[in-house]
Parts: structure tokens; C-alpha cells; sequence
């Protein structure tokens, strides 16, 4: 369980913004938090998962994908704002993240 | 009521081009498209040549397929959706003002060329890119269609099959276009082989663009291509209504199973024989009008020898008069997409009046006596053509082409 600090926001931030403008071909300048991943980007729900298996790798992060399953159903992100709040809950909770429900 | 059938798109991605002109332009010319192999290290095959695709493919695919929805793909699904891509803006379609659920997507998949020719495969896109359905899938996502959408596979007449299926969706009034065609390529070290330990495909590495010689006395097996056809399928009043270029009418099949061996054809091309006669029947055609048959043609030994037989089986005396070539002469086989591929030259050959050669065909057969167009395309105004597709198996295809006249 990490405390989320200013750097940590800013790399999540980075690598999301970084991410979808090298997959989807789009300027990273054209991104905003309220660009919505399907309809602006043409991106798709497997890229959410792409983002989750590099932050576990690049924070080491202890989470099992059904966890995540779970909080996502009940919280759906559909815009790159919502994607990177739901990282940054993803590092901070890790396998906790279903206790925020309580 | 039933409704006609017409062929309003089409598009070619073989070894002779990347374009539907580029490809008629070289198959009329009588080309080979037969190279040795340089997609990988074929120098511990015994085979080390195939029909490939030219290199410039991959630039035009990135023209067709974003970045991100490429790398969920395999080359053979970038080459089907490309070529479908193409198939319609030959047809001039505007999907935003059709009715999605009259539109229906069928392709023949043998499989989606996963092999060792893939490079970049992750656990995310490994079934993605596995899924046979996916070029379908596709397409309908492309287009955001929402009509019957699936893939069938009968081996070498997979596309073939796919276009039947559609020819019935739109006379049975089940959907107003239909993409149908295929895309393949075997072309990997590991089918190679298995090929050869078949001995089904042609050692002939020197010259490379002489192997494929169907129905001449040399002939020892298929050469291995690769490609992509698709067409775009309307009923003839949809068509008319939104004033379409009309490239020929398809006026019926034949879908037969020869029920006898994995490999081999039943003796004496008597299922082949079968297939065609039921073709002619059901298309309501007679058989003196046939101008013109788009054979299988393989260059195997039995395959030439009995599709030969069947051929005049089924048309006696005429069969002498019926000009046949084969197109895999210059393109080699291209397995599940041949029978979309052989059935757009034969739509070509009806539009145009130009009868494709059999290439390489330098010694004949004394048993395979038929008009093979030798070598060299001709002139012929002809009215109605056959595209015969058979594949390992016994799944036999005949399409029944017209050409399109107001």
C-alpha cells in the first residue's frame, strides 16, 4: 500500500497520456482528463489492462485482476481522467481497493 | 420471392499486386507471382518457394488499419480486412446510410496464420489473433454492421463457400449486402513441411516462377501463395437503387461433400463431376451457355487429372470447347482465400471478355486434353462461367458467375 505523492500522480499521468497517444496515433496534445477512450480515441477495454500490468510492474504492485474486476464493474472509467484516478486507487489499495466499498 | 444476385465491389491482394488493376493488369499479362521465400529462412525446406505477397503490403495495410487494432491482428487478418476495406470503397457503399442489420459479413478462414511468422504476439493479443472469427469480427466492427456475421472453413473452397452462403442471405431476402470472401496464407516453416511430408506441393524451386504448371505433364504439386479476395454481394434492385457500378451476377452454386478420403479426390473426378452438374441445375443455366471454367487447377497429379475427367463427365463433346485455366498457375494456391480469388478473375472475365491463361504449360498431358488457354490470355465474348473450388477434405464448391447485362 503506497501513499499516492505528488511524483507518483505524475508519472501515472505521464504514462497514461503517453500510452494512448502512441497506441491510438493521436497528438499527446489533443488528450484532456475528459477525453472519453471509446468515442474520441477509438481505444478499447484491453488497454486498460495493458495499463494495470505496467504500473504492477513499475511499482510492483500486489493486485489480482479480479479485484480489480470487481471495483471496475461498480465504478466503470470511460474517460482518461477516470482511468488515471482508478491507477492511482489501484497503487494506493493495491488488493485493498474492495475495501473501499465498505 | 427470390431476388438476383449482383457483385457490386471487389478487390485483389495476391503475389501480382495490391490493387484489383494492378493484379488484372498481371494476370492477363500471364505472370507468375512465384518467388523464392524471404518471409523467413527456407533453406531447410525442401520447397523454398511460395507466391508472396509483394513488401510494399505492409505499408498499404497501415494506409487501412490503425496502429492499435494492427497489433490485435495477424498479416492474414490485416490482408482480409484491408481487401474489405477496399472491396467497398469499390463499391461506393456509405454504410451511414444503409440499414446495419441487413448487412452480413462472411468469410472463409481456414485459419488466421498464426504461426511462426508472427512476430510482436503478447498474452493480451495471442487470441485475437488465434480467433478464426476474427476477420469477420472485424469487418462488422469496421463498418459497425450488425446482419449474421461468421466464418467457414472447407478448407480450399472456404471462400467459395462463403460466397454461396451470402449469394443465399441476399436471394432468400435475409440481408441486402453481404461481404464475403477470404484471406490465407500457409506460408510458415512448419506447414511447409508438413506439406512436403505430404507431397503435395511442388519441389520445382529452379526457376521458381515455372513451378506451378497445372494440367501439363511436368506437373508435381500446388505451389504455396498467398492473399486476400473479397466482394461486395447486393441484390440487384438494392444495387439499381443507389445506382452501382455492377461487376456480374451471381446466378447459383453447388456445395457438395465428397464423403471418401482427407486427400485425395473420389476416383475419376466423379464428386467433382457431381458438383459441377448440380451447379448448372441449380443455377438454371444450360450447359451449352457455359463460356468459360475458372477450374480449381492445382497442378497435383489427381486433381488436374480428375477435374479434367469431371469436366467432360458432365459437358461430353462440348467440354473440348469450353476454354479452362487455372489461375493458380500465376498466383499458386492460396487455400482458403483461392475461391474468392478465382471467383473475382472469373467476374473479371466476364466484364472484361478476357479469358486469363494457364501458364506454364509447355507439356501436355495426353490424358488432359482440354482447352487450357495455354500461356497466353485470349478474347472471348462469354456469357456464363464456372469457378470450381475442391478442397482437402472432399468440401467441393461450383459458382455460377453470369455477366451483368441492364
Amino acid at each position: 500500500m503506497a501513499s499516492i505523492t505528488e511524483t507518483i500522480r505524475n508519472e501515472v499521468k505521464e504514462t497514461v497520456y503517453s500510452f494512448f497517444a502512441d497506441e491510438c496515433e493521436v497528438d499527446i496534445a489533443q488528450i484532456n482528463d475528459n477525453t472519453s477512450i471509446i468515442n474520441d480515441l477509438d481505444g478499447d477495454s484491453l488497454m486498460f489492462l495493458e495499463l494495470i500490468e505496467i504500473f504492477k510492474k513499475k511499482y510492483n504492485l500486489d493486485i489480482e485482476l479480479k479485484v480489480i474486476g470487481k471495483y471496475a464493474v461498480k465504478h466503470p472509467v470511460a474517460t482518461i481522467g477516470q482511468l488515471i484516478e482508478m491507477q492511482l486507487l489501484i497503487i494506493e489499495h493495491e488488493n485493498r481497493l474492495l475495501d473501499l466499498e465498505q | 420471392m427470390s431476388k438476383e444476385v449482383v457483385i457490386t465491389g471487389m478487390s485483389l491482394i495476391t503475389s501480382l499486386g495490391l490493387s484489383m488493376e494492378e493484379n488484372w493488369e498481371n494476370i492477363v499479362a500471364g505472370k507468375s507471382g512465384v518467388r523464392y521465400i524471404n518471409m523467413f529462412d527456407a533453406s531447410g525446406l525442401t520447397t523454398k518457394i511460395a507466391a508472396q505477397l509483394p513488401p510494399e503490403f505492409e505499408e498499404l495495410s497501415r494506409k487501412y488499419i490503425k496502429k492499435r487494432a494492427a497489433s490485435q491482428m495477424t498479416r492474414v487478418t490485416r490482408m482480409c480486412l484491408t481487401a474489405a476495406k477496399m472491396a467497398v470503397a469499390d463499391s461506393g457503399i456509405d454504410f451511414e446510410k444503409v440499414d446495419p442489420t441487413r448487412c452480413s459479413v462472411i468469410m472463409g478462414v481456414v485459419n488466421t496464420g498464426n504461426s511462426s511468422v508472427e512476430k510482436d504476439t503478447t498474452p493480451q493479443n495471442t487470441v485475437f489473433k488465434t480467433m478464426t472469427n476474427s476477420m469477420p469480427a472485424w469487418i462488422s466492427l469496421e463498418y459497425q454492421l450488425m446482419g449474421p456475421n461468421f466464418a467457414v472453413n472447407t478448407a480450399c473452397a472456404s471462400s467459395a463457400y462463403a460466397i454461396a452462403f451470402g449469394y443465399d442471405m441476399i436471394k432468400n431476402g435475409l440481408a441486402d449486402i453481404v461481404i464475403a470472401g477470404g484471406a490465407d496464407s500457409i506460408i510458415n516453416f512448419e506447414e511447409i513441411q508438413g506439406f512436403n511430408a505430404l507431397y503435395a506441393i511442388s519441389v520445382a524451386n529452379d526457376p521458381p516462377e515455372q513451378a506451378s504448371k497445372p494440367f501439363s505433364m511436368d506437373r508435381d504439386g500446388f505451389v504455396i501463395g498467398e492473399g486476400a479476395g473479397v466482394i461486395i454481394m447486393e441484390s440487384k434492385e438494392h444495387a439499381l437503387a443507389r445506382n452501382a457500378g455492377i461487376h456480374a451476377e451471381i446466378s447459383g452454386y453447388a456445395l457438395t461433400s465428397e464423403g471418401y478420403n482427407i486427400m485425395a479426390p473420389r476416383k475419376d473426378g466423379e464428386g467433382m463431376a457431381h458438383t459441377i452438374e448440380l451447379a448448372i441445375k441449380n443455377a438454371g443455366i444450360r450447359k451449352d451457355e457455359v463460356g468459360y471454367i475458372n477450374a480449381h487447377g492445382t497442378s497435383t497429379e489427381l486433381n488436374d487429372r480428375y477435374e479434367t475427367m469431371a469436366i467432360k463427365r458432365v459437358f461430353g463433346d462440348q467440354a473440348y470447347r469450353i476454354p479452362v485455366s487455372s489461375s493458380k498457375s500465376m498466383l499458386g494456391h492460396t487455400i482458403g482465400a483461392a475461391g474468392a480469388i478465382e471467383a473475382i478473375i472469373t467476374a473479371m472475365s466476364l466484364k472484361t471478355g478476357i479469358l486469363p491463361p494457364t501458364i506454364n504449360y509447355h507439356q501436355p498431358d495426353p490424358d488432359l486434353d482440354l482447352d487450357y488457354i495455354p500461356n497466353a490470355s485470349r478474347t472471348a465474348a462469354i456469357r456464363v462461367a464456372l469457378s470450381n473450388s475442391f478442397g482437402f477434405g472432399g468440401h467441393n464448391a461450383t459458382l455460377v458467375l453470369k455477366k451483368f447485362q441492364d
